[in-house]
This record gives C-alpha cells, sequence and structure tokens, in this order.
C-alpha cells in the first residue's frame, strides 16, 4: 500500500509539467516540414505548448485521423491538394475562420481559390513545391541525368530512390509514357504500372521519411526527390544536384486543415496566422528549401535563396510541369491497387 | 577443444557487443555526419535535453513503464497464486490465453487490442497504452512466479490455514514475502518489456501522451541524427543500472 | 494441497480480476481479429457486413503469397543463422565453470536490455556504404569498392538475427544445462563415437531446445516490421509490414485480419510440433 502511494505521488511529480500548461495544439505534419524554430518561437510568443508528430504519406495521416476521428487528436494537418478535396467531401475538416486569421491577403492568388477549395473555406497553403530528380553528380558516370525515362537506365540498377508515395511515382511511370500525371484512365494506370515494374530492379530505397537520405548515405545515386529536400542535403553534400525533367516535373502543394474535432481550433487559427507572417514564412523557406506562398514573404528572402532554382523555378523550369490534381476516389482505388502490387512484388 | 569452445563464446559475444559500442563512442562524436570523427563532445547530450518534446516523451515513458510493471505484476502474482493454489474450472482455458498471449506475434497483439480499443471507443492514450502494455506483460510475471511456487513447501500455507488464517492473511503472511524475488524480477521485466515496446504501441497510442520509443522511431526513419546515439546510451546506462539493481536485490533476497 | 473450499471473499475478488483481464483484453480482441478477418471493408467503419471469405482469398492471390513466402524465407533463414550460431555457443556456455555461467549470461542479456530500435540504428552506422564495415574492409584491403550491405535483404536478415538471438540462445542454454554429463559418458562407454553420440543422444535431447528457440525466432522475425524500414528501405518487408500497413495506410482491415490469423496458425503448428517432440522425448526417455 505505501508503495502505491508513493508511485502516485511520484506520478504527479512526473506529470506536473504537462499539467499545469492548458493550452496544447496538436500539430500533425509531414516530417522534416518545420523548423524546430518555428514551433519554439510561436511556444515563446503565444505560451501554446505544440505537440508535434510526422507522417511520411497522405495516406498514412488520412488513415490516422480516421482512425481517432472520435478522439480528437489533432489540431492541424498538412495535406496535399488532393487530399484537402478528399477531406472536405467527406466532411472532416472545420470550416476555417477567415477572421481569426491574418496575413490571407498576402498569399499568392495563383495558390488560392484553387478547385479543389474554392474561397479556401476549409484549407489556408502551407508550401508549395516540386518533384524532380535527385543526382549525386559526384557518382555517376556518362551522360548526365535529364528525364524522367533516365532512371531506367541499366547503369543505376540498385541505386535509385523512389518516394514512397503512391501518386507521385504513378505520375513518373504516367508522363513517362506521355500520358498526364493526373490521369483517371485505367488503361494508362495499367500501362504506367507495367512500365514501374520494369524499375524495381533498379530501385534501392523507398523514402518519403527524409528523401536526400539515400543520397547522403551513399546509397542511391539517382532517383525521385522533392526540391526542399535537395536544397537541405545540398548543404551536406555538394554534389546533390536538382534536376527539372524534360517529360516535366511534378509541382504540388500543401495546406493546412483543421479536423472536425479538433481539440484546440483556436491555437490552430492562432498557429496559421504565426506561419503567414512574412518574417515566418521567409524562415522556413530559407531553412528547408521550399517555396512559401506569402507573396511579401518572398521580398524578405536572401538572394541566395530566391535565386535558388530548385526552391525558386524559372519558367523554363516549369515548362511541363503537372499540378498535382484531385483525381476523386474511384480512380484512387485503381492506383491502389497498383501500387500494393508494385510494393509486394519484390 | 576447449581453446576453440572459449574463443568460439568470445567471438560471438564481441559481434553481440560491436554495435553497442559503436553507439557509445558516437554519441561523443563532435561531427555532424555519423561517419566521420571529429573529436569528443558532449553537444549530442546537450541537445538531447533541450528538446522538450524528447524529455516529456522520456518521462511519459518511464511513467508508463512504472504503472504497466507494477499491476501486470499484481495482477500476474494474483494470476499465478490462482493457478497455482485454487480450484476452479477453466484452468486449462486460463492457461491457454495466457500462453497465446505470450506466443502471439506482438503485432497480432496490437490489431486486436486496437480493434477492441475502437469497438469500446476508447481514446487511445494513456489508458490504451496501459492496458496493452500490462497485458503483454502479464504472462511472464505469471511463469516467473510460478516457477518460484513449483518449488515451495507446501506446509506453510497448511500450517497458517490449520492456524485459522484467513485466506487472504495466509497469502499476505506467508506467500507473499515467499514469491518476493520473482514478483521483482517480474516487475523488472515487464518495466523493460514496456519501455522498449514498438509494435504494440505503434497501433494504440495517440498523440496525446507520447512515448520514447515512438518518437526514437521517427528519429531513426529520417536516419543519421547523432542525437540517437546519445539517447541510446543513455538507455544503455539506465538498463544496466536497472539490470545490476535487481541482480542485487535478488542476491540479497536469497538470504 | 489445494484450497477448495469456498474461502471468499478473497478468492473470489481474485479469481474475477483474473478471469475479466484475461477474457476482456485477450479473448474478446482474439475474437474480434477472427470476426475481421472474415467481414467486408468498410471505407468508413473499417469493418462491415456481409460476411465472406474475400480477405482470404486475396490473401492466397498470388502476389500476396509471394510477399508471404518471401518473409518466411527471410525468417527462415534468420532462425537458421540463430540456431547455428546459438546451437554451439549454447553448448560451450553450458560447459564453462558455473560461477562463471552467470556473468556469461548477464553479459549476454545486457544488449538485449537495450532499446531494440537503437540498436537497429547502430547497425545502419556498421552496414552504410561509407559505415564502419566497408571502410575496415577497405582499409584493410579486402575490398576495392564499398560493398551494397545497407538496404538490401541481407540487411534486413543480419537486423533481424542482432536482436533475436538471445532468444534462440536462452531456450538451447537451458536443454544444454538439463543434458546430463552421465548420459554422455554412457554412450561413450557404449562405444558410440562422437559423430554417433552427437547424432543420437545430444540432437534428440536437446530438441525441445532448438524447437522453442525456431518458435521464439521464426515467428517474431516475420513481424518486426520496424527492421525493414530501418534496414531494408523500405523493401524487402516482413508480413508485419503487409499487416500493419494494411490497418495503418491501405485500411483494409479483413486483409490486416486476415494475415494476422494467417500467421496465429504458423504459430499454433510450431507450437504442435514442439509438444509432439516433448512428447516423444517422454517417451523414449532420458
Amino acid at each position: 500500500m505505501k508503495k502505491l502511494a508513493l508511485a502516485g505521488l511520484l506520478a504527479l511529480g512526473l506529470t506536473g509539467c504537462s499539467s499545469d500548461d492548458p493550452q496544447v495544439l496538436n500539430l500533425y505534419n509531414w516530417s522534416e516540414y518545420m523548423p524546430q524554430e518555428v514551433l519554439t518561437r510561436f511556444e515563446e510568443e503565444t505560451g501554446i505548448k505544440v505537440v508535434y508528430t510526422t507522417y511520411d504519406s497522405n495516406e498514412a495521416m488520412y488513415a490516422r485521423l480516421k482512425l481517432l476521428d472520435e478522439s480528437a487528436a489533432y489540431d492541424l494537418a498538412v495535406p496535399s491538394t488532393y487530399y484537402v478535396s478528399k477531406m472536405r467531401n467527406e466532411g472532416l475538416l472545420l470550416p476555417i475562420d477567415r477572421s481569426k486569421i491574418s496575413g490571407f491577403d498576402q498569399l499568392d492568388s495563383e495558390l488560392t481559390g484553387l478547385d479543389i477549395d474554392p474561397d479556401n473555406q476549409y484549407s489556408v497553403p502551407y508550401l508549395w513545391g516540386t518533384t524532380g530528380i535527385g543526382v549525386d553528380a559526384a557518382d555517376i558516370e556518362g551522360e548526365p541525368v535529364t528525364a524522367w525515362e533516365d532512371l531506367w537506365d541499366e547503369r543505376f540498377e540498385g541505386r535509385v530512390n523512389l518516394t514512397n508515395d503512391m501518386r507521385e511515382v504513378f505520375h513518373m511511370g504516367l508522363r513517362v509514357l506521355g500520358y498526364s500525371g493526373n490521369s483517371t484512365n485505367p488503361q494508362q494506370i495499367e500501362e504506367a504500372y507495367e512500365k514501374l515494374t520494369e524499375l524495381m530492379p533498379s530501385v534501392r530505397t523507398f523514402n518519403s521519411d527524409a528523401p536526400r537520405m539515400p543520397f547522403l548515405e551513399g546509397e542511391a545515386d539517382v532517383g525521385m526527390i522533392w526540391n526542399g529536400e535537395a536544397v537541405m542535403g545540398k548543404d551536406s553534400m555538394e554534389a546533390l544536384e536538382y534536376v527539372y525533367p524534360e517529360e516535366g516535373v511534378i509541382a504540388w502543394l500543401d495546406s493546412f486543415v483543421i479536423p472536425k474535432n479538433a481539440k484546440n481550433p483556436e491555437a490552430a487559427h492562432k498557429f496559421i496566422s504565426f506561419v503567414l507572417q512574412p518574417e515566418i514564412a521567409a524562415l522556413i523557406s530559407e531553412d528547408i528549401g521550399y517555396a512559401t506562398p506569402v507573396l511579401s514573404a518572398r521580398d524578405l528572402l536572401g538572394d541566395e535563396v530566391a535565386g535558388d532554382r530548385a526552391s525558386y523555378p524559372t519558367p523554363e523550369d516549369m515548362v511541363n510541369a503537372e499540378f498535382q490534381a484531385d483525381i476523386g476516389d474511384e480512380a484512387l482505388q485503381v492506383y491502389a491497387r497498383y501500387w500494393e502490387k508494385l510494393k509486394s512484388g519484390l | 577443444m576447449r581453446w576453440l569452445s572459449r574463443s568460439y563464446l568470445a567471438l560471438v559475444y564481441l559481434l553481440l557487443y560491436v554495435p553497442i559500442s559503436v553507439l557509445v563512442v558516437f554519441s561523443f562524436n563532435n561531427s555532424r555526419t555519423g561517419y566521420s570523427w571529429g573529436g569528443l563532445s558532449l553537444r549530442w547530450y546537450e541537445s538531447l535535453f533541450n528538446n522538450h518534446a524528447m524529455v516529456q516523451a522520456m518521462w511519459n515513458s518511464l511513467w508508463l513503464a512504472l504503472t504497466a510493471a507494477t499491476v501486470s505484476t499484481l495482477i500476474g502474482a494474483l494470476t499465478a497464486l490462482a493457478l497455482h493454489r485454487y480450484r476452479f474450472r477453466g484452468k486449462r482455458m486460463l492457461n491457454g490465453m495466457l500462453f497465446v498471449v505470450m506466443m502471439s506475434p506482438e503485432i497480432v497483439l496490437a490489431i486486436s487490442l486496437l480493434g477492441l480499443f475502437l469497438l469500446l471507443g476508447l481514446q487511445l492514450g494513456y489508458v490504451s497504452l496501459l492496458l496493452a502494455h500490462v497485458t503483454f506483460c502479464l504472462p511472464f510475471v505469471v511463469i516467473t512466479v510460478m516457477a518460484r511456487l513449483a518449488g515451495f513447501d507446501e506446509r506453510l500455507p497448511e500450517a497458517a490455514r490449520d492456524l485459522g488464517a484467513s485466506d487472504f492473511t495466509m497469502t499476505r503472511t506467508v506467500l507473499i514475502p515467499v514469491i518476493m524475488p520473482a514478483l521483482m524480477a517480474g516487475w523488472l521485466l515487464g518495466f523493460t518489456l514496456s519501455m522498449d515496446d514498438v509494435v504494440v504501441s505503434t497501433f494504440v497510442s495517440g498523440p496525446s501522451y507520447e512515448i520514447l520509443p515512438l518518437r526514437i522511431y521517427s528519429m531513426v526513419r529520417v536516419g543519421l541524427k547523432p542525437e540517437v546515439n546519445a539517447l541510446g546510451t543513455l538507455l544503455l546506462v539506465f538498463s544496466l543500472v536497472m539490470l545490476m539493481v535487481s541482480q542485487w536485490i535478488l542476491s540479497r533476497s536469497k538470504q | 494441497m489445494m484450497l477448495s473450499i469456498k474461502q471468499q471473499p478473497f478468492r473470489a475478488a481474485v479469481l474475477v480480476l483474473v478471469w475479466g483481464w484475461l477474457l476482456f483484453l485477450v479473448l474478446a480482441p482474439n475474437m474480434l481479429v477472427v470476426g475481421a478477418s472474415v467481414m467486408t471493408r468498410d471505407p468508413s467503419t473499417f469493418i462491415a457486413l456481409p460476411l465472406n471469405l474475400d480477405a482470404y482469398r486475396q490473401l492466397f492471390n498470388p502476389l500476396y503469397l509471394e510477399v508471404f513466402l518471401h518473409s518466411l524465407y527471410m525468417a527462415a533463414m534468420t532462425t537458421l543463422i540463430c540456431l547455428l550460431v546459438g546451437y554451439p555457443f549454447a553448448w560451450a556456455l553450458s560447459r564453462v565453470e558455473k560461477r562463471r555461467q552467470m556473468l556469461l549470461i548477464f553479459l549476454l542479456i545486457v544488449p538485449f536490455w537495450t532499446n531494440s530500435l537503437v540498436r537497429t540504428y547502430a547497425l545502419k552506422l556498421i552496414l552504410a556504404t561509407n559505415g564502419l564495415l566497408n571502410s575496415a574492409l577497405m582499409s584493410l584491403g579486402v575490398i576495392d569498392e564499398p560493398a551494397q550491405l545497407l538496404y538490401t535483404e541481407g540487411a534486413v536478415i543480419v537486423g533481424l538475427v542482432y536482436l533475436l538471438l538471445p532468444f534462440m540462445i536462452l531456450p538451447l542454454y537451458s536443454v544444454f544445462e538439463d543434458l546430463r554429463q552421465d548420459v554422455l559418458l554412457a554412450s561413450h562407454d557404449l562405444g558410440a563415437g562422437r559423430l554417433a553420440t552427437f547424432k543420437n543422444v545430444i540432437v534428440p535431447l536437446t530438441l525441445p531446445g532448438v524447437l522453442a528457440g525456431v518458435m521464439l525466432v521464426l515467428l517474431p522475425a516475420m513481424g518486426l516490421f520496424f527492421v525493414p524500414d530501418i534496414l531494408g528501405g523500405s523493401r524487402n518487408l516482413l508480413v508485419g509490414n503487409v499487416i500493419k500497413n494494411q490497418f495503418l495506410d491501405a485500411r483494409n482491415w479483413p486483409f490486416g485480419a486476415a494475415a494476422s490469423i494467417v500467421l496465429t496458425l504458423t504459430m499454433a503448428l510450431l507450437m504442435f510440433a514442439h509438444r509432439l517432440s516433448k512428447r516423444r522425448l517422454g517417451e523414449e526417455g532420458a
């Protein structure tokens, strides 16, 4: 009995740190997608503690949100465009109160009012970026890599990295065949699947936690990589280059959404406002290499960052680029089936 | 022949300890990229302790392990006692269920509990973790205690009963002291299993109660974070201390 | 010596607690899994009626069967390596002086008490292209270029062996301990050579230990999903990865449940084999 009492006192002491802080923000985000400094400054300025957990794919995020639907676990999540519309259509999101956030008018109008969420009732853009080819220039020989098709080259057998992302991998497969990356045609998707199976022996890693790692670790020489990852990777490895493929780079947008049962939507709104501040938005873009949608922030960027083609591509880079669009649930199912087949066929 | 077997033992031990030694050595490595040596430094330990989320997760894990070990030892001891002393119907079924828990692959245990918690609408967090951890620790405690009870003189409780003691009193004054070493061993085992668990916790945890293994998992997945080495070293030292304490207690209690 | 007299309320309370916990947290969940495996997948509630065997049918689809077999292969290799390394180890350990044995077992368990994730991560430092093993081999002149060790099937197996070796060694050590010296001497006296003794005496007597070790290694080797995640580059997936993906990503619960049932049945099979071996041992006597 005495031991239990002692344990009880110990418990109070141990959990004491968190119990007297009433304001908590549960932020669910992609890994390597938010500088620690931003979280720290937010905590200091508002006194709200941020509980930060990460995911490596939209599917994982969506599944977890659905799993914890009733228990109201998360206050903010950061899905890609097509998941914003999916979640919106399924009634999983809380409308965002525009009056509670500041800085919305600073956003690039090309990235607001999109079909996925007209009027941005449920989402606020966070970062946009591209998925292109990462090349370890020091370790490859022969012709330079300029197109997705090059990844199928025999010289790269066992040295290719792919992002662990269903839509992106198939997007690449479809583009190589000349189809749209947003295709909903089952025939085309199947052809892409066949093409991708040919690539499988070359694939060393599937990595969406931090796609720059296989390159930095010297395990992969070419492959798919997100532009921000390439920028961050270049800091540690000079030879890491970001190439815009000839067939067209994949472009995407990630936005903040508030799950319907969020416990602390107030804090969520505050966080969005905080991140939309030009100073903070610039900090984020500089730190993790992705492009900020906040126009006034772009003026604050240092020359090196603003001129980095990986983060801020020129119109030439984007000539064949294709933005990830919503393709509907039915098409997603088709993709999912072939993706499972692809991943299982080892 | 002797020399051969001794050197074989030494070789295997060496192989077992190389990764751990690497971990410890590199935790003091000043270089950011894991593979080259940059001189001695404590910076990773510093960065670890400045990481609030990490520290919180550490406390959460410790508390969870503490409570899970205690509850499972309690229930496990009572289970062992019941199996050993009482006659009741369905004993084989009880044994069977314990066996199932122990032998089931962790992942099967994990999904079965997830399903149960969802069905009950139980919020995933500390409570779900506690229930899950107690459940998988249980069989180990039972086995440990039963082993102790097996080699134990039955005349003592008999004598106590003859002297008029109630079941409860007899249990408390005679049996508990006897099985105490087994209780401690079981508690320690439960504590370790809980602190280390990744598989079950992945399924039944929620963001409201962050635990260490899951934090480590996301860190390790991103890779090349030297803080992991420091954390690993700390956990190793912690386990060593726990092990030595347990050995000491066990050797003391044998007197 | 059993107390069959109903000594309420303590006994009653204990039985209620024990039965309650096990029924609620062991029987019911497992029944749920069996039930889920025969239901249909549903996007919002995860499982729904009607009942059917679709999930099992999907499981025996050649593609998933291939994954299962590949996972079984990796687990079998892991078990085999553990056996080959652990059998002589356990024998050698049991021959050491009693006093030292305790210390050696302690040393064996210490790595096991370190967090398994961190240990797996440490292997990454060793197996990487610019990691320790390659650096060592290159500086010794054994190889010219770094070998691709990480993110391969071999890396996953090494990881599994490293984590599960103690589970093979401990039951083996236990049976070797029981192996009485006089039995070996008797065999020798009866004229059997070393090899014959090994084949006809030692192997059958240690078989229960071998099977126990196999049970304790094979099943977890199929379920430790974090090993392929860390050392396999998310390739070379185990059944555990498939189950995890089905539950947490693809949200195909009936399929995940069916895969778990199959895994459990594999375990039951092994247990049965173990029990058979013990029974046979009992008959032949030692």
